[in-house]
């Protein structure tokens, strides 16, 4: 029997239970811990760490209300019936009521809000199978930028990074960049730059707490120090190098060379944090060896990892693509049929949409996601919990229709302390088009990135925010 | 004079716009094409033609496929159109466009325009030769990143894993400059590879202690008192019990690196006069737990052949750093060691193996042949001599080590990167490895460990990651030949041979790389080549991960029976996807190999199958597992990459045909046309056929509605009929000519009932009652019923358009970079030296490396 790997984590993941934990790293960072007096309170409330997390699943969700997932017209007289097993929690904007597929969202209802009507005009023309590629970034790929662009966690970690270990947390289901068209990863550092993801639990777990590979400090930091100077001579080999190369291949090098610059920084940095300890996480409880023929353990497992990242403060930003829209050749193409004995691929149920299996599927990935929601919510945090200072993102670029990309599915949750208020579903429908970016403008901003704008945003998305 | 009137013209052109065209107005005259008379032809020939036959469709009012032809003018030296252009010529010269059921232009104007738009991209073409068709710069792929360091370090490491995976497309190669990516990441991932290969590649001068351990098993009889006995050292093909070898064997804290070696002793039972028993050893974490998910590696296949009568000894090798180890436990307290385990596995398959009769648990396969161990022996290291030769090649010995040390490390240096740069290494470069290794040696101390850290930086320079370039004062042109030689056929550096011929400047001759394409390709090593080709050509990776139905498939794969996983695929052996895509992979290698001409590819009298394949496929007379050529009859309904299971899955839904999937695999692995996906906003088809027992569908029905659907026609027209002559081939892979009625309930497998074999097929003959309708009219061609048709018409109407997309796949592939307008010439010249030898597929291979443009000549 293999044991659950959500069994354990919040009795035994951090030693000396979950909070005890918390604290000596606050006081190694300098952070008051805050009893002795209101002020000193309040300012340890605001130096509290501000997270932000952007979660993607793909295919779209099933939304029978109306085309393309919009409600369809009503008559005053009559009033349509919500479908229970529409992704969508409730038909009407306004207070929050949930259907069967979002039920397990339903202990959460003051700390999320629907999103109706959004979506990125750059994934307009990527076509249904490629628009999850700008999700996190709102590029207009097809048009004037012609390549890829930041994502906001990279645009909130180039802000705020250097204050923890890793200046964020990139992961995925099937690791890698993928291609122009089929990313793999929701994270881009700049123009045509993805950046890897990670997909191996065992993998992750290692780089985010165990970076020294059971070497001593000291050691870690001399091999540092020797690694910087070895660099270093590497880019003057490497610049000695480039000049011999023709002109239409510099810019190859350019990517080689600054790549190398930015691992030498990195270098910098990680010998700079040997200064801090490492949070003492024990893997016990922690099933790291889950493969994808386990759905559930698996992607607990990936969200487990997001948590104790964001618990032991060794980043603030994280991605992770849950699924991608190319998965063909990976064991994400089976998702459906591990989990509910659905016959015929995962991708397929976004294109048939048959009524039984495309609720439950959506249902599956909500409990998922409502899963780690209620870990951070039930970790207090400051004088709330981890969920008020972190801002999470999840949905997919495409509504119902299969080959749409236009009106996604949002869910937006947490950040109550930075901003955010929840408990509703709002609409964005109508002539007005409200651009997607703007609550990126404002998840942003809510964790002190001082943007006005951000791909196409026309604003902030005020209707959210206190 | 003709200038003249060309840039007129273009002045003409540009007055509309020239506010918001400023650059283009700057534009250098000498640079623009030299237009001949033909730039009249234009207003006077092209436009009109675009005018009356095109633009209804594709111009300003409505963009079919999202092309405007309105806008295009005459000059082509200007903006992004070539691409445009080159569709163009391409759908009139196939005669796709326009559309059946539109007016036709008379064929002399249509070749005329053809003609133009040739003669403007030829032109083109020449005009910036030269300047941008060199290859682009690229990194070396994962796969060739790994076979680069094996044959570098002369240890067979797996270090994919390690790396970030490669970008893949469907049908396209992610050898492609274009996707290669290099980032932070990345490098990061490149320096620790580097350091774990250089700890495996340089020993301690201290040999480590042998690592030994040896079981034994006799051959009394396990658990006597069962009706079907079965001793203690036979391995069945299911279910090995509990105190046999074929539960495997234990190693507890295994070192870390280090060659090792497996050696046993091994029979065979063969009850029914068999003849070969495959048994695969694989190492890693223990198999015995009910889960579909331990890792493991393979070691090796030993093929028995000997009766229990006489025993034999047979050894295996492998580098322990491959294979994944089982960290231990907490145990009441105390840390459990690490462990490996070696487990033999009777892999034995002869097709059958999913009748119920023979169905996994022992008592129940009494008629298959098991395999007996006596004893294995596992020892690490293996090397007799200290330090093994692998340290040896880069730490040579020599009386410089001691007398002259900085002169040894020179030398050192000065040998590896030359091997690692695939050309000789500059004095700067080796003397700031030298630097290098000083600044590190008061830090590590001795010569293994500095060199060690001094080797793996050398790994991650842009000198040894991306692929060799000739620049003109350093590395001669012969060089990047060279890598490009090897790296196009065995995904790998170049051996000592090209080198040499490259240091000689002797390789870049027609007659010489003739002899070395010839020569790389019957390597070994072309294997490489021929599956990474393969695989990403006819985009086969999806195979594996079609769900298969189950209940209208019970015998293709092979489940667990009881448990927790019952009813998923068994675990941890070669099943029948893998051996297809053997067959794919071997198929396009036989035909390379014997210089088979392209005819073949689409129709072939033999195929290559070993025994589960043939028993898949219903050929007789197949024994073994390994895969051979096998000759044909017309009633097996097989031969070309057409019929391949490999090709009919993948595109299949797991339940029933797909054949939108198949019609697009055809014409874009087989025609070489690129089919745009779905646009946005387009509803996708409810239903498809076959899903269930329950909804037998008739899937040209639904093609039918897809047709009439405004949305999906114009596509969907010239998709669809390409699809249905593949209907009688079934969802996995068998042709199956006769399927269910129409609109009928039928009646689910049962397995009680059916479960025989005779049984199944009485099961099949009972629901499958009518015969499938295979007849489509192909897009500008003939109506054909089903493959034979479909085949005749590519073999005679289709041959040049076939041999042009796998030349174009070649080349692709070899040059590692998309191709353009500007290789068009180059493509039409091979086409044209190919064509009276009906495309030899070798020979096409030859010329791809004989032309200019691989050969980085610039004209």
């Amino acid at each position: 029997m293999i044991r659950k790997s959500w069994y354990l984590p919040r009795r035994t993941l951090l030693k000396g239970g979950g909070i005890a934990l918390a604290l000596p790293l606050l006081n190694a960072m300098n952070w008051p811990l805050g009893t002795s007096g209101a002020g000193l309170q309040k300012s340890a409330e605001n130096d509290l760490p501000k997270r932000m997390l952007i979660s993607y699943f793909a295919y779209g969700a099933y939304m029978p209300d109306g085309p393309s997932g919009l409600p369809f017209p009503k008559n005053q007289s009559q009033k349509a019936a919500h479908h229970p097993w529409s992704w969508w929690p409730c038909a009407d904007a306004g207070r929050l009521s949930f259907n069967q597929s979002s039920q397990p969202f339903a202990p959460l209802k003051d700390d999320i809000s629907y999103l109706r009507g959004l979506d990125h005009a750059g994934g307009w023309k990527l076509g249904g199978h490629s628009s999850g590629d700008v999700f996190a970034t709102g590029a207009d790929m097809m048009g004037a930028e012609k390549t890829n662009n930041i994502s906001i966690d990279q645009m909130a970690a180039q802000v705020h990074g250097h204050k923890t270990r890793y200046a964020s947390l990139v992961l995925g289901t099937e690791g890698g960049t993928g291609s122009y068209g089929s990313c793999k990863t929701l994270s881009h550092r700049g123009p045509g730059r993805p950046i890897p993801s990670l997909h191996r639990p065992q993998e992750i777990f290692n780089r985010l707490f165990k970076p020294y590979a059971g070497k001593g400090v000291d050691q870690v930091r001399a091999e540092l120090k020797r690694e910087a100077s070895i660099l270093d001579l590497v880019l003057e080999h490497s610049r000695a190098f480039k000049r011999g190369v023709g002109k239409e291949d510099q810019s190859k090098l350019d990517e080689y060379l600054e790549s190398v610059r930015a691992l030498e920084q990195r270098v910098e940095r990680t010998s700079q944090w040997t200064q801090q300890p490492l949070p003492d996480v024990e893997t016990k409880g922690l099933n790291l060896e889950v493969s994808h023929r386990d759905p559930e353990e698996y992607i607990r497992c990936m969200y487990d990892l997001i948590y104790l990242a964001f618990r032991t403060d060794s980043t603030r930003f994280a991605s992770l693509m849950l699924e991608s829209e190319q998965s063909s050749s990976s064991e994400m193409w089976n998702y459906a049929t591990y989990v509910l004995g659905y016959r015929g691929s995962t991708h397929d149920i976004a294109h048939k949409r048959p009524a039984d299996f495309s609720g439950q599927w959506d249902q599956w990935r909500a409990k998922q996601h409502s899963y780690f929601l209620q870990r951070l919510r039930d970790s207090p945090e400051g004088d709330g919990n981890m969920l008020d200072r972190t801002i999470v993102l999840w949905g997919s670029a495409h509504p119902h229709a299969s080959h749409s990309t236009k009106n996604y599915p949002i869910q937006i949750a947490g950040g109550r302390h930075l901003g955010f208020t929840h408990g509703q579903l709002h609409d964005f429908i109508g002539t007005r088009k409200v651009p997607l970016s703007n609550l990126f403008v404002s998840m942003l901003n809510s964790v002190d990135v001082p943007v006005e704008s951000f791909a196409d945003s026309t604003g902030a998305m005020t209707e959210i925010i206190n | 004079m003709i200038h003249q009137r060309f840039t007129v013209l273009f002045c003409l052109m540009l007055l509309p716009v020239l506010g918001f065209m400023v650059p283009a107005t700057t534009h250098d005259p000498g640079n623009s094409i030299t237009f001949t008379a033909a730039a009249d032809d234009f207003e006077t020939l092209v436009r009109p033609f675009l005018q009356v036959h095109c633009v209804r469709c594709h111009g300003a009012e409505q963009t079919e496929g999202g092309l405007d032809l309105d806008t295009l003018d005459g000059d082509l030296s200007l903006g992004e159109e070539f691409e445009q252009w080159e569709m163009i010529l391409d759908v009139l010269d196939s005669g796709e466009m326009p559309p059946e059921n539109e007016t036709q232009p008379d064929t002399a104007k249509r070749e005329r325009v053809a003609q133009w738009i040739g003669g403007r991209l030829h032109d083109l073409a020449k005009q910036d030769n030269g300047e941008l068709t060199s290859t682009r710069i690229r990194r070396l792929s994962n796969l060739e990143y790994q076979n680069t360091i094996i044959d570098l370090l002369g240890i067979d490491l797996n270090v994919i894993d390690d790396l970030p995976k490669d970008p893949t497309k469907p049908y396209q190669f992610n050898n492609t400059a274009e996707f290669m990516l290099l980032g932070p990441e990345q490098i990061d991932r490149y320096l620790e590879v580097a350091r774990r290969v250089m700890a495996s590649a340089i020993v301690d001068p201290q040999k480590p202690k042998v690592h030994q351990i040896r079981r034994d098993w006799d051959s009394g009889e396990s658990h006597p008192g069962f009706a079907k006995p079965l001793n203690r050292n036979e391995i069945p093909i299911h279910n090995a019990r509990r105190g046999t070898p074929g539960q495997g064997m234990g190693i507890k804290s295994p070192p870390e690196t280090g060659e090792f070696r497996i050696r046993f002793q091994a029979s065979a039972v063969f009850p029914n006069g068999e003849t070969e028993l495959p048994l695969r050893f694989v190492m890693g974490y223990d198999l015995n737990i009910n889960s579909s998910t331990q890792p493991i590696e393979p070691v090796g296949v030993v093929h028995l052949k000997n009766g229990t009568e006489q025993p034999k000894v047979y050894e295996l090798r492998g580098r322990i750093e491959n294979f994944p180890v089982q960290k231990g436990k907490m145990h009441k307290g105390k840390q459990r060691p690490d462990r490996l385990t070696i487990t033999p596995q009777n892999i034995y398959d002869d097709g059958t193996l999913n009748d119920e009769n023979n169905f996994l648990y022992w008592p129940r396969q009494p008629d298959m042949p098991r395999a007996v161990v006596d004893w294995i022996e596992f020892e690490t290291p293996i090397s007799d001599v200290w330090p093994p030769a692998h340290h040896t090649d880069i730490l040579f010995e020599s009386s410089l080590k001691s007398e002259a040390p900085r002169e040894y490390v020179r030398q050192v240096l000065s040998r590896f990167m030359s091997r690692a740069y695939r050309r000789p290494a500059t004095m700067e470069e080796i003397d700031r490895f030298v630097n290098v290794y000083e600044l590190l040696k008061p830090d590590l101390e001795t010569l293994e460990a500095t060199m060690r850290e001094t080797l793996a930086m050398v790994l991650v320079t842009p000198q040894f990651l991306l692929h060799t370039q000739a620049d003109d004062d350093v590395v001669g042109k012969d060089y990047e030949l060279a890598s490009r030689l090897s790296y196009f056929l065995w995904g790998s550096m170049p051996d000592q041979t090209l080198l040499d011929l490259a240091a000689h400047g002797n390789l870049n001759d027609p007659a010489q790389l003739a002899i070395q394409v010839d020569r790389l390709l019957a390597d070994s090593r072309s294997r490489q080549f021929f599956a990474n080709f393969t695989i990403q050509w006819l985009n086969l990776d999806k195979l594996k991960t079609v769900p298969i139905n189950r209940d209208l498939f019970p015998r293709f794969l092979y489940y667990v029976e009881a448990g927790e996983r019952a009813g998923t695929e068994k675990p941890y052996r070669p099943t029948i996807r893998d051996h297809m895509i053997d067959e794919t992979v071997s198929f396009i290698e036989d035909l390379i190999r014997r210089n088979a001409t392209v005819s073949q590819v689409v129709d072939s009298d033999f195929a290559m199958l070993n025994q589960p394949l043939a028993a898949h496929y219903g050929v007789s007379g197949v024994e073994g597992n390994e895969v051979r050529p096998v000759s044909l009859e017309g009633e097996h309904h097989l031969g070309g990459l057409l019929t391949h299971g490999s090709v009919l899955i993948a595109n299949s839904t797991g339940s029933a045909p797909h054949p939108i999937y198949r019609a697009v695999w055809l014409r874009e692995a087989i025609l070489g046309e690129h089919v745009k996906p779905p646009p946005p906003e387009v509803p996708a088809l409810s239903e498809s056929a076959g899903e269930s027992v329950d909804q037998v569908l008739n899937i040209k029905e639904m093609l039918a509605l897809h047709r009439s659907d405004t949305n999906c026609r114009a596509c969907h027209a010239r998709l669809d009929p390409w699809g249905i002559p593949f209907e009688r081939y079934n969802a996995i892979g068998n042709y199956q000519p006769m399927g269910p009625k129409a609109g009928t309930k039928i009646r689910g497998f049962n397995r009680e009932q059916d479960g025989t074999l005779e049984g199944y097929f009485e099961y099949l003959q009972g629901i499958n009652t009518e015969v499938i309708a295979a007849k489509s009219k192909l897009p500008n061609g003939p109506q054909v019923d089903g493959m034979r048709e479909l085949k005749n018409y590519l073999l005679e109407s289709r041959l040049d358009d076939v041999a042009e997309n796998i030349l174009r796949r070649l080349m692709t592939y070899g040059l590692g970079r998309e191709l353009t307008y500007r290789d068009r010439m180059e493509i039409d010249t091979i086409l044209a030296e190919s064509k009276p030898d009906e495309f030899p597929l070798k020979t096409m291979v030859v010329r791809i490396c004989q032309s200019p443009l691989f050969r980085g000549i610039r004209k």
